[in-house]
């Protein structure tokens, strides 16, 4: 189901719970994350260190809920959207849903918004009980209140308003047929994900003469994203190695520069300006 | 692909200067053509740079060398039959003037330009604030722009004359560097590389910042001196101004490219005189001061990378071009002090004009290298 339509079904979603007593006694992230992606700020940044340090960067995150305070830091680096904050503690006959919101402009607290689950769907209804935009960084945060039993359906929402435009739940199908990929799976694979650009076209400048990680940096922006290449360097050098049969260790990675984290200009002028 | 043993003429340097130069000399007819680059296509100044192409210059002969390249940039992809694409945008360069005696200068400049067939308009602020919405006017007396001023991708650039050169013929060996010239009689007879040696009567040394380096393997003294520049780039946005807004006294350039991303630079001339390109906390705190006295609104995008690279100097800031006197069969193409980017479809054509003994297309006689000794330097104002 996920390979095919990208949408995760209720059985991958139950392997992310954790045990009822836990689900009861406070708030939890699900992190729906299942393919061996080249990512890891998840975790390294909870500052309980729940999740546990990832060996290679492909692994998949990996859980300690005893740790876990359900304090939604993961949730707002995790570039992909992956992971979402449930609280089934509350007690009321409602659970809540938080959710990260690229989206501008952000909810009002108190609105009601019609809610959707993983396909895009609309299910019901839901009140926005927080706005967290965040102080420095990282993506605003929204906690939706929804019926308890809805919890691990709701996944997104939008504003009442623009929900005459959707498809309702009974409406059509999800066309599959172009999610499908049987084969090269492994070739659109995502090699930079900042800039969007798969295993192939990486190959296929190899195979055009391309073999230092500069110069397919410089003729495709592979590596020129946010991230600058802290995620795609490795994965780089490690075609050109395979295709040019070079040891791993001789390919150079690109030269890391400041900052180490992006940091808005006015960081940089200080008060001085303002 | 061997190194050749003989070739007509060896290209010392794989920026875009070597690359014009080879696409040049091809496209025209030389055959048996040979660039050698010790890394990789664009590893100098070329990759680093911000690739900025103006006519507005102070002094007639670097409009019309500019007005040459623009025009030969307009057509290139298709001239070069390129597949990706350069990425020439013309939205032109709006400059600043910091003051009254800037603006006193800039005034004239236009009146030059115009003369010349340039099409640049002298602008009050509240004119420029028309073309750049988001320049506080407050902080300039007056402005020039020109739309037909530019930018483009450097790498694509130095790819597509390189690519193009190949199609004609030219052996193009990265990783492979020069360590000698052979020279007897007064005249070039070999190029030594780490792959062999190649019998040649005509060496281009265009490589950049290490072209004093090339010359000292010939017994040549090349009077310039590197000098590190700092640049940096933000993350991707929106499209939030067209040009590329410049001011000398200012001290800045900025841009944005077509990806979105905005890349700012500036001068200082206390930075290291050597090849060190690494990165100082100086120049990013001067730079954003600069960037949010002139443009605000940018204050909280976010900064990715900043970088350096160096700018091959001399004592006038303008280009080496032409033959060595003492060394038959060698011809410089260096020392382009900031703005050789642009200048390179002229570089090319003007070099392969005199390898071939033609009639310059410009007349850049003036910029060879015994005007140094002469005490004939070449004046020109309107320099970052
Ligand atoms: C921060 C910055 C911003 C700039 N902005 C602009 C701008 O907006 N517009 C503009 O026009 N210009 C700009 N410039 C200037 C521009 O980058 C240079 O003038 C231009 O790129 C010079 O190109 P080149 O080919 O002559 O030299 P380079 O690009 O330096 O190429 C020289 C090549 O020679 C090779 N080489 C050296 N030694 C050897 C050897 N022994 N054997 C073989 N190969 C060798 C090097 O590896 C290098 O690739 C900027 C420069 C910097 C640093
Ligand atoms: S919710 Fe907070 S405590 Fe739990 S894993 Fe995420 S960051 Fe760590
Ligand atoms: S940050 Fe998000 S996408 Fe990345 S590994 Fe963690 S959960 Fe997966
Ligand atoms: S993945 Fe961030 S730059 Fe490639």
């Amino acid at each position: 189901m996920l390979t095919t339509t990208g949408v995760a079904d209720n059985n991958l979603i139950q392997r992310c719970l954790p045990s009822p007593s836990r689900r009861a006694l406070r708030p939890y992230p699900v992190i729906e994350c299942f393919q061996k992606i080249p990512c890891n700020p998840c975790s390294t940044s909870c500052p309980f260190h729940a999740i546990l340090p990832m060996d290679s960067i492909h692994d998949i995150p990996v859980l300690d809920f005893e740790k876990c305070t359900g304090c939604g830091a993961c949730a707002r680096v995790c570039p992909g959207l992956a992971i979402f904050i449930i609280d089934e503690s509350r007690g009321d006959g409602t659970g809540s849903v938080t959710l990260p919101y690229e989206f501008c402009s952000l909810p009002q607290k108190g609105e009601i918004v019609s809610t959707m689950n993983r396909a895009g769907y609309v299910v019901g209804e839901g009140t926005v009980i927080r706005v967290s935009a965040g102080k420095t960084s990282g993506t605003p945060l929204v906690t939706l209140s929804v019926p308890i039993e809805q919890v691990h359906d709701v996944r997104f929402f939008c504003s009442k308003k623009d929900t005459d435009q959707l498809v309702s739940k009974d409406g059509a199908e999800i066309n599959t047929d172009k999610f499908i990929n049987s084969e090269g799976v492994d070739d659109e694979a995502m090699i930079c994900r900042c800039e969007g650009i798969t295993r192939r076209e990486i190959c296929e400048l190899i195979a055009e003469g391309y073999t230092t990680v500069d110069e397919i940096k410089r003729i495709s922006r592979a590596g020129m994203g946010p991230c600058q290449a802290r995620t795609c360097g490795p994965l780089i050098a490690d075609e050109i190695a395979r295709m040019t049969g070079q040891p791993r260790d001789s390919i150079l990675p690109s030269m890391h520069r400041p900052p180490v984290i992006a940091q808005p200009i006015s960081f940089f002028t200080g008060g001085d300006e303002k | 692909m061997n190194l050749p043993k003989t070739a007509s003429v060896v290209i010392v340097g794989g920026g875009i200067s070597g690359c014009a130069i080879a696409w040049n000399l091809a496209h025209r007819g030389v055959k048996d053509i040979v660039l050698v680059e010790k890394d990789t296509l664009s590893n100098g100044s070329t990759g680093r740079c911000g690739a900025g192409i103006r006519m507005q210059w102070g002094a007639e002969m670097n409009c019309h060398l500019a007005q040459y390249s623009v025009r030969f940039f307009e057509n290139a992809n298709e001239t070069l039959e390129y597949e990706r694409d350069i990425e020439f945008k013309q939205n032109g360069y709006l400059i600043v003037a910091a003051n009254v005696r800037e603006a006193a200068q800039f005034k004239k400049n236009v009146e030059l330009q115009n003369r010349l067939g340039i099409s640049s308009v002298y602008l009050s602020p509240q004119e420029a604030h028309k073309i750049v919405p988001i320049i506080d006017t407050s902080q300039f007396v007056a402005a020039t722009f020109c739309p037909e001023d530019g930018h483009l991708n450097p790498f694509h650039t130095t790819e597509a004359f390189a690519q193009s050169a190949e199609r004609l013929g030219v052996k193009i060996f990265k990783h492979t560097e020069v360590t000698g010239i052979d020279v007897s009689l007064g005249r070039i007879r070999a190029v030594e590389t780490s792959r062999g040696r190649i019998s040649t009567n005509t060496v281009v040394v265009a490589a950049g910042g290490w072209s004093k380096e090339i010359g000292a393997m010939a017994g040549v003294n090349i009077p310039i001196y590197v000098q590190r520049h700092q640049i940096l780039v933000t993350e991707p946005m929106e499209p939030v101004f067209g040009p590329m807004v410049m001011g000398f006294d200012f001290n800045i350039y900025i841009q944005q490219v077509p990806h979105g991303s905005i890349l700012m630079g500036r001068s200082d001339d206390t930075e290291p005189r050597d090849f060190r390109i690494s990165s100082g906390w100086r120049f990013v705190e001067e730079m954003t001061k600069t960037c949010s006295r002139l443009l605000p609104a940018l204050s909280q995008v976010n900064i990715i990378r900043q970088w350096s690279g160096h700018y091959c100097m001399t004592g006038d800031a303008q280009p080496i071009y032409g033959p060595v006197p003492e060394v038959e069969g060698m011809y410089l193409a260096c020392g382009f002090s900031g703005h050789g980017f642009m200048l390179a479809p002229a570089t090319g054509q003007l070099i392969t004009d005199m390898i071939l003994g033609e009639p310059l297309t410009i007349d850049v006689s003036n910029l060879d290298v015994g005007r140094f000794k002469r005490g004939e330097l070449v004046f020109e104002s309107s320099v970052v």
